[in-house]
């Protein structure tokens, strides 16, 4: 008897209409029909031969198919029984910090050195978004990265808009100096390019339109999926856009994310357990992809970012986010913002302009 | 204590050192690339766990013999690297081959002095594998007590002849030749790394092997199914399957790592009779953690290939999503509770 091991990495998610087979040691997804999720299942418990047999032999063909597919991309192997050592993997998560990534949008009226940040940057920390609306001058910039000097920070995106100083060859020498800017995004650019710094590491992406404010945030669009075990484990239990998240905004209010409208107070008085403390900070870290409405039947809800800013329905905290565009039950990709049922939202949360 | 009530010291002082006394874990690591020691240093931190991390290099900067961590200070020791590289200072300013050898050599055994000064600082109990088996760590005698334990091993050998491997080779169809202690990696002027990994000898290929040789650990080639790397913790273990047949570079040597086809690494129970064997082997070496090397035939037959006691656990710790780092910053953090009682 044969029977196929699926390997314990190759998750199935399993949507409305479509499932995913989350490959998360490779990190990618294949999009496939819920029938061949079933069978893959199926072959989970049972030999090629039994599958065959269930499935009646006029599948015989498509049946051996999905195997040789599974093969061909090394998500499992075939043996002569399923080996009962190979144990399911664990979909635990865990993180050693209270906040994981901060998001800070940039204001120079704003001491970044205050006794708020030293603590917050004093508790492992693994990621900063540092996102400026306005030019920031170039030693300006430095002096704000030499205080994460010394910390555990591991990632540092800035989001810079583009400016004639702000030429490759001193970009290369500022991630020189400071290698924890692993990534940056120069937004209202004349024009759209990817290019690579500090050899070849860094990337530095381009944008023509203008990030002038939150509002811009929270698109839901398959390039922003991620595969991985981190997201996907995460994502069985908390809310993958907010847990242990945590924003400064413009004004220098401590928030979920700069985008909702909650503040846990400012940052140049405020207490860091103090804001840890509070209940209402963690109000959304446990709305799970499988909690939402439209997002629980969607095959993509565990490879996905999720909003809880901008809802399809404002009054409901358990809304899909408005900005994605996908219908699982019929597959098919809209653009959100010309959906009828999305306008009375759109105008609630002042994005007219901003879509027009 | 004795010291402490001794000293005619303020009752500030007092507690202090009270408050500091039993209370840390002190881990021995390397400045740079250790990402194990950092991911469990942030979750001693985390956890709330005091702890001492005290870099190889750091040594490089003592002042004073009494700058090193007192035995009564720490509660356990993990020991995990030396040291990465001495500092470029300590480099001859010109090139000369033959100098440069016998002076490193010279610098790192009198690192190496300064350095197991600390196995006899510290109570030998605290530390979570014996330093002194660890090492002194021997491959063959490990294999030895690995049988001894009744745990298979692959036929192993060490020849310094082409007619011994002649022979050797009308039993095996394939042998291999590893080393005895541990693979080098190499540079060339021109920059090119060669590293050196396991090889397969067969009847094709025994042109390429000289009449005599410097003594060689040799092999029967096991045609495997898969390899198996288990972290072992403190009576656990936690194993990974790695599946790399399919691949041509890595069939010899999984660490013959391709990136684009990388092997597949999941979860993996060992059966609980060989878990109790090699349970037993890691009490004869005074083990309490380490990563043990496995390999499964084609008929499902496990044989035991090494023993890797500074544990190579994030390569098994992610990709199986064991947190193997919190499991150890806990336990660690447990000796310094165990203590706690003792010395109040």
């Amino acid at each position: 008897m044969e029977y196929f091991n699926l390997y314990a990495n190759c998750q199935l998610v399993t949507g409305a209409n479509m499932s995913l087979l989350c490959d998360l040691q490779m990190r990618r997804y294949y999009h496939i029909p819920n029938d061949t999720a079933e069978v893959i299942t199926y072959l989970q418990q049972h030999s090629i031969d039994e599958c065959i047999a269930y499935y009646g032999e006029d599948n015989r063909e498509a049946i051996t198919g999905y195997i040789d597919f599974l093969l061909s991309r090394e998500l499992g192997f075939t043996d002569t029984q399923h080996l009962p050592e190979l144990t399911p993997l664990s979909l635990s998560w865990d993180r050693f910090g209270d906040i994981t990534n901060v998001i800070i949008e940039y204001n120079e009226e704003i001491d970044y050195n205050s006794a708020f940040f030293r603590e917050l940057f004093n508790q492992q920390v693994h990621a900063l978004e540092i996102r400026c609306y306005q030019h920031l001058p170039l030693e300006k910039l430095r002096s704000l990265l030499e205080q994460f000097n010394g910390t555990t920070l591991k990632f540092i995106k800035l989001v810079l808009p583009f400016h004639l100083t702000l030429e490759l060859a001193s970009l290369d020498q500022l991630v020189k100096k400071y290698p924890r800017v692993k990534s940056i995004l120069v937004h209202t650019s004349p024009v759209d390019k990817m290019e690579r710094i500090f050899a070849e590491s860094v990337p530095v992406i381009f944008y023509k339109g203008s990030i002038n404010s939150c509002l811009a945030c929270g698109e839901i669009r398959t390039n922003y999926f991620t595969t991985n075990i981190e997201l996907f484990t995460e994502s069985q239990h908390h809310n993958t856009c907010l847990n242990r998240k945590l924003s400064i905004d413009l004004q220098g209010n401590i928030k979920n994310c700069p985008s909702l409208p909650e503040s846990y107070g400012h940052v140049s008085t405020a207490n860091l357990q103090e804001v840890l403390d509070n209940k209402d900070f963690h109000k959304y870290d446990n709305i799970r992809k499988d909690d939402i409405k439209v997002c629980k039947d969607c095959e993509f809800r565990h490879v996905c970012t999720d909003c809880r800013a901008y809802r399809e329905d404002p009054n409901d905290l358990y809304s899909r986010p408005l900005k994605c565009g996908y219908d699982p039950y019929t597959n098919n990709w809209e653009n959100w913002s010309q959906l009828p049922m999305k306008q009375q939202a759109i105008a609630c949360y002042g994005l007219t302009a901003l879509i027009n | 204590m004795t010291l402490i009530t001794a000293l005619p010291a303020s009752p500030v002082v007092l507690s202090q050192k009270n408050n500091t006394m039993s209370a840390q874990i002190l881990i021995l690591s390397q400045s740079h690339l250790e990402g194990s020691t950092d991911h469990v240093c942030q979750w001693l931190s985390h956890l709330r766990i005091p702890f001492l991390r005290l870099n190889g290099e750091d040594l490089c900067q003592l002042q004073r013999l009494t700058d090193l961590p007192a035995n009564e200070n720490i509660a356990a020791v993990w020991y995990r690297r030396k040291i990465h590289s001495f500092p470029a200072q300590y480099q001859l300013k010109k090139a000369d081959f033959n100098t440069e050898y016998t002076l490193k050599r010279f610098l790192i055994d009198e690192f190496n002095g300064l350095h197991s000064y600390l196995f006899h600082l510290i109570d030998r109990h605290k530390w979570l594998n014996d330093p002194f088996t660890e090492d002194s760590l021997n491959k063959l005698q490990v294999l030895a007590l690995a049988r001894k334990c009744s745990i298979h091993t692959p036929f192993t050998e060490v020849v310094t002849t082409k007619k011994e491997i002649e022979s050797l080779l009308n039993t095996y169809p394939e042998i291999i030749v590893k080393p005895i202690s541990e693979c080098i990696f190499l540079e060339d002027a021109a920059g090119g790394q060669y590293k050196m990994l396991t090889k397969t000898i067969h009847h094709a290929n025994l042109h390429l092997v000289p009449e005599n040789f410097f003594p060689s650990l040799v092999q029967e080639k096991v045609e495997k199914k898969f390899e198996i790397r288990a972290f072992y913790l403190n009576g656990e273990w936690h194993a990974m399957a790695i599946f790399s047949q399919n691949n041509q570079k890595t069939r010899e040597d999984f660490r013959n790592y391709d990136t684009e086809r990388p092997n597949r690494t999941v979860p993996y129970q060992l059966p609980a009779t060989l878990e109790a064997k090699l349970h037993q082997l890691m009490k004869l070496l005074h083990f309490r953690t380490g990563s043990v090397d496995l390999m499964v035939d084609k008929q499902g037959n496990y044989y035991f290939l090494e023993i890797n006691p500074e544990g190579q656990f994030g390569m098994v710790s992610y990709p199986c999503n064991y947190y193997l780092e919190k499991k150890l910053a806990i336990l660690l953090g447990e000796s310094i509770q165990e203590l706690e009682p003792a010395t109040l």
